[in-house]
Order: structure tokens, then C-alpha cells, then sequence
């Protein structure tokens, strides 16, 4: 088993649904380790991706770097299709301009093959996430 | 290449031409609805704006919302979370056209701290003799009110793309904007 974090595309994870696309700000941003890289959204609310670890992980603490998110609300599944979600948290964020919005979310001992995250409102029309980090390592299945 | 999305809602006083306008430019000026229909809540259409010199395109949910105060309440709720506008009056009512601050205002109270691109647009211009409210005029609110101006006669099928593609446009100009704000975030 591995300490390193899983949420990396280096690692195996893969954004396998984004509601926004702009091929200048790809959702692989999300999950290519630098925080400078972001995926935006392009309109409307809600939106949402769904990041796959292609295995089941466990992990106890979820970050997200994002910008000018509202609420937001992450879901996971442990299924072998991204089917069947449960609800983790849903949170409202503060507003905080020129910079980052940098929110933790501890979860005991929580385990997923995949999470999904709906970004219900913004405060702007737009808003992007530029990193999901996850403290946790790859189950053997 | 982009694909935008933008909550478009449309107000003004009932009888302005708000549906027809809708109609008319979702349907590529095939076909005026000639009898009236009262609008009841919110009808939604859907037509993707290609933004000139780029390959995006900003796919326009157009709300076309009752005018009658009857249906205040539920507007409310469908409004929420928009992203530009579109105020229509009648350039043959003065009314229409003195209504238009409490539209704006109602619409803009949506989405409070967020700059929303907006455009004022008078109607029925095919009616010369009766036309009492004049272009310069409106044209000079819309200004003060951070509103583009144009006038459509969608009866003769004039103009009426005009607004749809100013509002697209903006959205698209406000897109690139934030996006390099964003860029510049650590």
C-alpha cells in the first residue's frame, strides 16, 4: 500500500465526467499535482466532475483549491460504475477575493472508488477548481 | 474552443413582443406567432450564438418570463442564478418603456454584486406613426443603466437576432476576463 495521494492522474485517477469544457482549461487540471493549472467552469449552475481512482481508495481528509465556489457538495460511490452515490459533505465556502479558496473536509475513515462534486452556486458566473487532494491510500481489491 | 452556457432572462411589461422575439430568433425568423399568447410563468428556449474570430460558441437558455404581475411570485424562483439580460419595451408605450427601471431593478436584484451584461431593446418599430417614445431617449437610459440599446421590429423580421448576439458576445468578452483574473490567483 502506498502513502502517496491518490487523486493524481500520475497515480492512476482520471476526471471521467466534467459539465464545463474549455479545451484551454482541460478538467485533467484538477488532478495534475499543480495548483497554478485550473479547470473552469463556463456558465450555469450547477456543475459538477467525477473523478475515478479505478480502485477502491480509503482515505480520512479531502482538500479542494477552488475559486469563487459557493456551495459545494461531494459525493462518493464505491462501485465498479460510477453509479450509486452517497452524500459526504455539502458546505457553503467563503468568499475570498485574490485568492484561493483552500476548504478541508475530514471524513472517518472514508473509502470510494469514486467522488463526485456538484458546484451548486458560485459567486461570479464563473468559478474553477484547480486541485483535489486526498489523504489516503490504494485498498487492495 | 469553449462552450458557454448563459442563463438568459427576458422582462418587460405583457404585450411588448417578449415571445415573439424569443420565437422568432429560436425559429432563424421562420415564423411570427400573429395571435397573442399570454406568456404564464417562464418559457424556456435554447439556441447555441457562434462568437465571431473564435471557435466558441455560448449556448443561450432564454427564459422568457410572464409580464403580467399575476405571475411575480414564481418568476422569483425561476430567475434565480442568471447570467445576462434582456429588458424589452414597446416603442409605442410610454408605459412600457417607464416600467422598464422596475424590470431591471427586479432582475438585477437576482444576482446582487455580480456584474450582469444586460440589453434594452424596444420593439414594434414598424409602427412609425404611433411610435412615441424616441431612440434617443432610450438609447440615453440605457446607457446610464450600464444597458446596450437596440430596437427590433419583429414583425418585419428586423433586427431581431441583434440583442441575442450582443448578450452572447458580452458573456463571451466577460468569460475571457474572469479567466485571466483567474490565471493570476495563488
Amino acid at each position: 500500500m502506498k502513502l502517496r495521494d491518490p487523486c493524481l492522474s500520475s497515480e492512476g485517477a482520471e476526471v471521467i465526467l466534467a459539465t464545463s469544457s474549455d479545451e484551454k482549461y482541460p478538467p485533467e487540471n484538477i488532478i495534475d499535482g499543480n495548483s497554478e493549472t485550473f479547470w473552469t467552469t463556463t456558465g450555469m449552475f450547477p456543475q459538477e466532475f467525477i473523478i475515478s481512482f479505478h480502485k477502491c481508495i480509503r482515505f480520512s481528509k479531502l482538500t479542494i483549491l477552488c475559486y469563487l465556489v459557493q456551495t459545494i457538495r461531494i459525493e462518493k460511490s464505491l462501485s465498479m460504475d460510477p453509479v450509486d452515490f452517497e452524500k459526504c459533505v455539502e458546505k457553503d465556502l467563503h468568499y475570498s477575493e485574490g485568492e484561493l479558496q483552500t476548504e478541508e473536509f475530514s471524513f472517518p475513515d472514508c473509502q470510494a472508488t469514486y467522488l463526485r462534486f456538484i458546484i451548486k452556486s458560485g459567486f461570479d458566473h464563473f468559478v474553477s477548481v484547480h486541485r483535489v487532494m486526498v489523504d489516503g491510500m490504494a485498498e487492495d481489491m | 474552443m469553449a462552450k458557454l452556457a448563459a442563463k438568459c432572462l427576458m422582462a418587460g411589461d405583457p404585450a411588448v413582443g417578449k415571445s415573439a422575439l424569443a420565437q422568432m430568433f429560436c425559429n432563424d425568423g421562420s415564423h411570427f406567432q400573429k395571435n397573442y399568447t399570454l406568456t404564464t410563468g417562464v418559457e424556456m428556449l435554447v439556441k447555441n450564438v457562434a462568437i465571431p474570430e473564435t471557435n466558441s460558441i455560448v449556448e443561450l437558455f432564454i427564459f422568457d418570463s410572464a409580464g403580467k404581475e399575476l405571475f411575480s411570485e414564481v418568476l422569483e424562483k425561476l430567475w434565480e442564478h442568471p447570467n445576462v439580460l434582456c429588458v424589452v419595451y414597446d416603442v409605442t408605450s410610454e408605459q412600457s418603456f417607464n416600467n422598464c427601471a422596475k424590470w431591471l431593478e427586479k432582475l438585477r436584484a437576482q444576482a446582487l454584486g455580480i456584474n450582469l451584461p444586460g440589453v434594452l431593446v424596444g420593439n414594434k418599430t414598424d409602427l412609425i406613426g404611433r411610435r412615441v417614445v424616441e431612440q434617443k431617449q432610450a438609447q440615453e437610459w440605457a446607457q446610464n443603466h450600464g444597458l446596450e440599446y437596440c430596437e427590433t421590429s419583429v414583425k418585419e423580421m428586423e433586427n431581431f437576432e441583434a440583442p441575442f448576439h450582443i448578450l452572447a458576445n458580452s458573456f463571451h468578452r466577460l468569460y475571457q476576463e474572469k479567466r485571466g483574473e483567474t490565471a493570476k490567483q495563488k
